[in-house]
């Protein structure tokens, strides 16, 4: 098996191969077990990844493949893949489309995040987790008002330099959705349309 | 489809987009990886969009439907979070609506920029250029449409990687990922579907929901003085990172402004904040998706490195902070 056929097996995984691409690749799988079986692998593993028990494609390609070969066992759950075998997958450098997959992995990782207490003598509030590397970090709450402060004016700073990502947006706008705007802001306004102090100065885009 | 016809197929679809467009027609194979970038910035501000955004971060899969218009350089902008609380998004210009339903609440702040929801990363010169290597790895399909895979691969561990599938005819940018240094997606902004320069009805802009006896709350506007001659340097910057702001900055609850200084490579942004020690003492390590925090006490001053890069950048640089 080459790495395009990889691709397009990731890529219907991930359903982004186009609809006649699919179809023949489903023809193929119907008429090779590897390439089953290697799409079994990654579906599994996203699955797996995500601890969830369907992902995209799963059920079309089971239905297609099952009626196809008139065989039952194919409705099955899918095998899971031996973690000795992931990292073949995992790699980009690999050559293999698996965007959806591998973002998985990110997911799965950070869903074993495990309370550690008193890791961090300095760590006052908020949800403690382990990264992969075996640190533990913070996840600031509402409690880490200084700690929020300073995301929040990172990335607003940081979109003046053209490089503000958009998850970083998005993480300012989660940071905006967990305060708890009724002890965060002391002066409730309806209506005003005189808000912003006097002293204020905007910055200026370099 | 074999590789050779695909890209014939793509090509097509270039030129025959090009026409449509009234632009020269480029094939996709004749415009180079910086050029994309530069294709990508220039979408990201003129085009029209409407769509479902599908996002992979910590642990959630979560869906948002965004409509984005821009109008005389005026963006207007409404972002659905479409699980868990309705959160309501409304940009109009500068003035943002946050609506949320759960707390009958409307937060009104500034956003007194010129980003908006998806535009982000930057134009072809990541400009101080040598940090990251910028390729095309393949042509796919994203949300339906033609797209073409662009990697921005860092030369270290200081910074993360990118991988952008871009429209193959407008450029603009269907799937963002977020790369660690193991290769593993750390965050990712996908369109599930998308209408690019389609005509968008201003009632698409408008609330989804009646926020009459909702309560309205002003968020203050950022206070920010003049720009500041640092006391402060980084000892041990990594490679490509340079000071791009120094500033005070006024947060909430402190007697005295927060010296803000701005690290980048170009395309990774560290912020440092430094401000007398206190009692307060914040977490040493912290992490909110992609962003890494570390926090380090020095001469009686707390200070605090911030960004979109791995933990250790934020650390190396949070730790070698010294008075000058």
């Amino acid at each position: 098996m080459n790495d395009a056929i990889r691709m397009q097996i990731s890529a219907f995984v991930d359903g982004e191969l186009p609809h006649n691409e699919a179809e023949l690749l489903l023809r193929r799988m119907c008429q090779d077990r590897e390439l089953r079986q290697q799409a079994a692998e990654y579906l599994a593993m996203g699955r797996v990844m995500r601890g969830e028990h369907s992902i995209a494609g799963m059920k079309y390609l089971r239905e297609r493949v099952a009626a196809v070969l008139d065989d039952t066992t194919l409705l099955q759950e899918d095998p899971v893949v031996a973690e000795s075998d992931r990292p073949r997958f995992l790699r980009p450098l690999a050559g293999v489309a698996i965007a959806a997959t591998v973002a998985l992995a990110a997911i799965f990782g950070l869903r074993q995040m495990t309370a550690m207490p008193d890791i961090d003598p300095l760590q006052e509030g908020g949800a403690i987790a382990e990264a992969g590397d075996g640190r533990s970090y913070t996840v600031p709450d509402q409690d880490d008002g200084q700690l929020r402060d300073y995301y929040l004016s990172h990335t607003a700073d940081s979109s003046y330099f053209g490089a503000s990502s958009i998850n970083a947006r998005l993480v300012t706008l989660q940071l905006r959705e967990d305060m708890d705007i009724e002890s965060d802001v002391s002066e409730p306004q309806v209506d005003d349309e005189e808000a912003a102090p006097a002293e204020s100065i905007d910055m200026q885009t370099p | 489809m074999t590789m050779r016809r695909r890209n014939l197929t793509v090509t097509a679809c270039v030129a025959f987009g090009s026409l449509l467009a009234g632009v020269p027609y480029v094939s996709a194979e004749d415009v180079a990886p910086r050029d994309w970038l530069n294709r990508m910035a220039s979408a990201v501000q003129t085009t029209n969009y409407e769509g479902t955004v599908i996002r992979l971060q910590n642990g959630k899969v979560e869906a948002l439907k965004v409509v984005h218009v821009i109008t005389d350089g005026v963006i207007r902008e409404k972002v659905l979070v479409q699980e868990g609380n309705g959160l309501e998004i409304i940009r109009n210009g500068n003035e943002v609506q946050c609506i949320l339903p759960d707390k009958k609440s409307v937060l009104v702040e500034e956003w007194n920029d010129q980003s908006n929801l998806f535009s982000t990363l930057p134009a072809s010169d990541i400009r101080f250029g040598n940090e990251y290597d910028v390729s095309i790895v393949r042509h796919g399909r994203v949300a339906g449409r033609k797209a073409i895979l662009l990697a921005i691969r860092p030369h270290d561990g200081y910074r993360f990687g990118h991988r952008v599938w871009l429209d193959i005819v407008t450029g603009f940018p269907l799937q963002t990922t977020l790369i660690d240094d193991a290769g593993d997606t750390i965050e990712q902004v996908k369109f599930a579907d998308i209408s690019l320069d389609e005509e968008i009805h201003a009632s698409a802009l408008a609330p989804s929901i009646s926020t009459e006896n909702f309560r309205w709350i002003t968020q203050p506007r950022r206070t920010i003085t003049a720009a500041v001659e640092s006391t402060w340097n980084a000892a041990n910057l990594p490679n490509g990172f340079r000071v791009v702001s120094i500033h005070e900055e006024k947060l909430s609850g402190r007697a005295v402004p927060v010296m803000h200084i701005l690290y980048s490579d170009g395309l990774a942004n560290v912020s440092v904040f430094i401000e007398p020690a206190n009692s307060n003492k914040i977490a040493r390590r912290s992490r909110v998706g992609a962003s890494n925090s570390f926090s380090v006490e020095t001469d009686g001053y707390q200070i605090t490195a911030v960004g979109e890069v791995p933990a250790a950048t934020v650390e190396q640089i949070a730790t070698s902070m010294q008075p000058q």
